[in-house]
């Protein structure tokens, strides 16, 4: 046994050993004149945190730049303490699943998660490469060759070959793409169950339903800045200059609407055949008088909904700035 | 301490060069010579010292100066470069392996894999020819000139290949234009040409039993000139490879 080579990690989704970090101090990144990241700070610990952006806003360049792929041209990227670039050895801790579909075609699935635990050193790479093939249900195509394999299937085999050595860090690279619903469900399942485990996970998605359940930190990138951080539906508290929207079901709408516009917090109602719609500027102060309007108008209350508080909300209002 | 060479690495790159029509090509660069020798030896006049005119040219202009160069060419730009062209080169990059040890197993596997190509390339024509005039101090000669040429012209290619995304152009370009054209033409180019390296490699090694009339690089010169070719070359893929950064893709 050589020095690069480690204890087997203990079971799928073990409990990161030690806490992880991922911090980006005002850093920027430019390729000859044209800027990607520009001046973005932040610190990411334990968790799901969702990376969002429309397409060129700088997703990727953050991600590679997190896992030392890319050196900052301003700034400083550390993880757990230190620059990720030029320092194979921190990939004991990261693991990054790119975005691009390639894997080597002339491999089957199951060498090429093999060759990923032996690469890492690990101890027994045969059991550490079956229990991450059995983790995303790749058993029974693991014995074909990945040139083979649809869309999904090399996602799955990516994500497996990267998690072969527990890592701390875990990267993700639109990684839903080309997966069913059965799959995605079961691979949010596992991140969720990595993060509760102590694993620092950012995932790059354009695919907002799923991050909408899985990440409520997010990242926003609009144009290489960071345009928003922190929880989307506190972001969507602060965001004051854009209404917020409610859909209210009562015993009366009709009178309820008459009378919400009476308050000063709301400045229009939509009376549609099952409910009504109310925006205000004043969230807090809508909600706390909701109550009592309806008790006043004697008009029983049945539900009241936010509409705009989803993550896809949040992103809209946020790249349409 | 790491063993230089990692194992999985090897694997891998032996997988990558020999995986579709390389296959096809490696066993065709090894039969050409062969089938020129069978042509020869069934079709040509038999007279005195035809057959050691014949395999010296044969190993020298077709062997030395074109197959071994450009199965290094396709061979050691492949190693990099195709990993680079399809991006599956992250895959080694994220691992906690030593840049040079990466550099050191796809320069070995790059070497290993020409030779195997040079190898049947000589001694099948050497077979068939055998006898008084082409002797086995010939073979071994121009297997050892070969050997130099390999080392060094896979150094560069690898270079390249992680370098230039037209890699493969580039080194037919220096292939042709500069190894067989240039070298050949200009005596003073020679001290810098690995073919004529080989050359005189060849000469050193096969016991005087090769001879040439025209102008011969020094030995000194190849040894000086060859290990800054190989030890630059390799230097520079190192660096290159500490500093490589993945392309954004948006």
């Amino acid at each position: 046994m050589t020095a690069a080579q480690r204890a087997e990690p203990l079971a799928p989704a073990s409990p990161a050993a030690a806490s992880h970090s991922v911090e980006l101090r005002n850093v920027s990144r430019w390729y000859g004149n044209v800027v990607a990241v520009n001046d973005v700070s932040c610190s990411l610990g334990a968790g799901i945190t969702g990376l969002l952006g429309p397409n060129g806003a700088g997703k990727t360049t953050i991600l590679h730049m997190m896992a030392g792929l890319l050196r900052p041209s301003a700034g400083s990227v550390t993880v757990d303490g230190d620059a990720p670039a030029g320092r194979p050895d921190v990939y004991r801790t990261i693991a990054l699943i790119p975005e691009r579909e390639s894997v080597q075609p002339f491999l089957t699935g199951y060498e090429f998660v093999l060759m990923s635990a032996k690469l890492q050193g690990l101890r027994d790479p045969v059991s550490a490469a079956k229990r991450c093939i059995t983790l995303v249900d790749l058993e029974s195509a693991q014995g074909r060759k990945i040139s083979t394999y649809s869309k999904g299937m090399r996602q799955r085999i990516k994500i497996a070959g990267a998690l072969v050595h527990d890592p701390g860090v875990i990267l993700l690279d639109e990684p839903f793409n080309g997966m069913d619903p059965r799959q995605r469900i079961q691979m949010i399942d596992m991140l969720r169950g990595l993060a509760a485990a102590g694993c620092v996970i950012v995932i790059s998605s354009h695919i907002l339903e799923e991050l909408n359940d899985l990440a409520s930190n997010v990242l926003v990138m609009v144009a290489g800045r960071l345009a928003a951080s922190g929880d989307f539906r506190e972001i969507r508290r602060l965001m004051t200059d854009r209404p917020h929207t409610f859909t209210t079901k009562s015993s009366n709408d009709r009178a309820l609407g008459a009378s919400l516009l009476t308050d000063a917090s709301v400045f229009g109602v939509e009376l549609t055949p099952d409910h009504i719609v109310v925006r205000t500027a004043d969230r807090g102060a809508m909600t706390r008088n909701l109550a009592g309007i309806s008790r006043a108008a004697g008009i029983r209350l049945l539900e009241i909904r936010p509409t705009d508080e989803s993550l896809e909300s949040v992103f809209s209002y946020l790249v349409d700035r | 301490m790491n063993a230089p060479l990692e194992r999985t690495v090897l694997w891998l790159t032996w997988r990558q060069l020999f995986a579709r029509k390389r296959i096809y090509l490696a066993i065709a660069f090894s039969l050409l010579p062969v089938i020129f020798t069978l042509v020869f030896r069934f079709m040509a006049e038999d007279r005195e010292g035809a057959r050691m005119d014949f395999f010296s040219g044969l190993n020298r202009n077709l062997i030395l100066g074109t197959l071994i160069p450009l199965a290094a060419a396709v061979f050691g730009t492949t190693a990099f470069g195709g990993e680079v062209d399809d991006g599956t080169i992250v895959y080694l990059l994220v691992k906690p392996i030593a840049r040079w040890r990466l550099v050191l197993s796809k320069y070995v596997v790059a070497v290993l894999s020409t030779i195997a190509v040079m190898i049947p390339a000589m001694v099948l024509p050497w077979w068939i020819m055998e006898g008084t005039e082409v002797t086995y101090d010939m073979l071994v000669g121009f297997i050892a000139g070969g050997a130099l040429g390999v080392s060094i012209y896979c150094a560069i290619f690898l270079t390249l290949g992680l370098a230039s995304k037209r890699s493969l152009i580039l080194s037919l370009l220096y292939v042709i234009g500069f190894e067989a054209v240039l070298s050949r033409s200009l005596v003073g180019v020679k001290s810098l040409s690995v073919r004529e390296f080989s050359v005189a490699a060849s000469l050193a090694a096969s016991n005087e039993s090769l001879t040439l009339k025209e102008y011969v690089v020094p030995m000194s010169t190849v040894w000086t000139m060859g290990t800054i070719f190989l030890v630059g070359a390799i230097s520079l893929c190192l660096w290159k490879l500490s500093r490589y950064e993945v392309a954004e893709r948006v």
